[in-house]
């Protein structure tokens, strides 16, 4: 007679960090592989636009405040972020034609991450159930 | 990459798949995706043709 396989579920601290540490990441770790592929290439591809129109990866600067929110949002890009700085990137060229745009999609890529981060965490707890 | 138009474009593309995916299930996915990606896109449009008579003090 077959046993049924337990189903264990990961640890919620191991699906939230998964999920900041790569788009689509946290979602894979629960079995959702279509949205987590989907995920993966929609931040992966606004990050990676981001840095191609010479955006910056905006740390705390003294005497802006807006800096620090623009911080939570760079830091939410994850491993991506450390990426970019191990290879030197992301500095921002300020007289470039698409500087903004380049942040815009920078921004936009680490707080569609931390967004992800939530839904991973509602999934894992059960809030949401798919 | 210059292009102003394209990237706004791109990123309404990206923006739209991105809140699909994440707020709806399957059968209502595509049908959202329409709709976010034409206001997103539309609405940048508009607020650029209402910001037209207040240019930038040089």
């Amino acid at each position: 007679m077959a046993v049924a396989e337990e189903h264990r579920p990961l640890p919620l601290a191991l699906v939230v960090a998964g999920a900041w540490l790569f788009p689509g990441l946290g979602h894979l770790l629960l079995g959702k592989k279509l949205r987590a592929a989907v995920f993966a290439a929609v931040v992966v591809v606004s990050f990676v636009v981001g840095i191609l129109c010479q955006g910056e990866l905006i740390l705390p600067k003294p005497g802006d405040p807006l800096s620090y929110f623009a911080t939570v949002a760079t830091l939410g890009n994850g491993a991506l972020f450390f990426l970019a700085k191990l290879l030197g990137l992301g500095d921002g060229v300020p007289t470039a034609p698409t500087y903004e745009y380049g942040n815009a999609f920078l921004l936009t890529a680490g707080v569609m991450n931390l967004l992800l981060m939530l839904d991973a965490y509602d999934i894992a707890v059960g809030k949401k159930e798919w | 990459m210059a292009d102003h138009f394209t990237l706004m474009t791109l990123h309404a593309l990206l923006l739209a798949t991105f809140f699909s995916f994440l707020w709806k299930r399957d059968g209502e996915r595509r049908r959202y995706f329409f709709k976010v990606f034409l206001i997103l896109l539309l609405g940048a449009v508009a607020v650029g043709w209402l910001m037209y008579p207040f240019p930038r003090p040089s």
